[in-house]
């Protein structure tokens, strides 16, 4: 079980190398599905988060660090970058209505 | 009474201790780089959000790249990040040639992808496309595809020659582990960055 960094061995990281490959794989088959498109982007999101976690916790060490130093970083960047979106993601909605009519 | 006022005046305002994230300072400033640098990204991939959204039609991603070709660069960045993290395990642990030997592998990665990024650019170059109009029909497409790729490859540039120079470093006894370790955290982090491109600009 890997509990602190000095537990990860490198059979770890080459673990993590091939489940984002898997990942990587399946999202690209999910991509010529016949899907929905409402599914298919969520499923895709999900692997994007998926492989972005598995990342920043084991080849960034995140996962062995302080929960105040995860939260910073983790907190940080989602909720900003959540909110430089939804602020301006209105207005392409509003050209694209506007252009409609 | 003057002793005791100063001793009062010296103490620290901050109750939590001295390290209150428990690493290093030049490891908490790489992650407060790395939370600036995400954020430029984030703006870039919001601003791509917008015109996505913005737009009735979007040029359909299977037509104009090869998408298992870009999954292939995908492959060698994730595996670069594999080897690097292998370096960094070598690192820690005292063994020179693990460290030699994985640095060298993330860098021929690192020159493998820019090389892949530098066909990709020149065959949509080639057919037409620049950062004001494309052959297929939305300008945005260009302009979006131009500049987070080539941020992105740029970030991949620098990424080479800090490994380089980590290298160099490393051999002349001049880094130890951290500055392998902090290496490590920016290459990995441009890994991460391509793993949002790849998804919100390749495959949705």
């Amino acid at each position: 079980m890997v509990k602190t960094f000095n537990d990860v061995s490198t059979k770890t990281y080459w673990k993590i190398w091939s489940l984002l490959l898997l990942i990587t794989l399946v999202m690209m088959l999910i991509d010529t599905a016949a899907l929905a498109r409402t599914l298919l982007v969520s499923l895709l999101l999900v692997g994007m988060l998926a492989k972005a976690s598995l990342i920043a916790a084991y080849f960034m060490h995140l996962r062995f660090e302080k929960l105040s130093l995860v939260g910073i970083v983790t907190a940080g960047i989602f909720f900003t970058a959540a909110a430089l979106f939804f602020l301006i993601a209105p207005d392409g909605v509003w050209i694209l209505k506007s252009a409609v009519k | 009474m003057i002793n005791t006022q100063l001793a009062g005046a010296l103490e620290p305002p901050w109750g939590g201790g001295v390290s209150p994230f428990a690493v290093s300072w030049q490891k908490l400033m790489m992650w407060l780089f790395i939370i600036g640098d995400a954020l430029l990204f984030a703006g870039f991939l919001a601003g791509y959000g917008f015109v996505r959204l913005a737009n009735p039609t979007w040029p359909n991603q299977f037509e104009v790249f090869h998408i298992e070709f870009i999954g292939l660069m995908t492959f060698v960045l994730i595996t670069s990040s594999a080897t690097m993290a292998t370096a960094v395990g070598g690192a820690k642990v005292g063994n020179r040639q693990q460290v030699l030997r994985f640095l060298g592998l993330t860098i021929l990665g690192g020159l493998a992808f820019l090389g892949m990024q530098v066909y990709e650019w020149s065959t949509l170059i080639g057919a037409g496309a620049g950062l004001t109009s494309n052959p297929w029909g939305v300008p945005q497409f260009g302009a979006a595809f131009f500049v987070i790729t080539g941020f992105h490859g740029t970030h991949v540039f620098t990424g080479v020659l800090i490994l380089t120079i980590t290298a160099i470093r490393f051999v002349r006894g001049r880094t130890r582990f951290e500055g392998v370790e902090l290496a490590g955290l920016y290459w990995h982090f441009v890994d991460l960055v391509w793993v949002f491109i790849f998804t919100l600009f390749y495959l949705i």
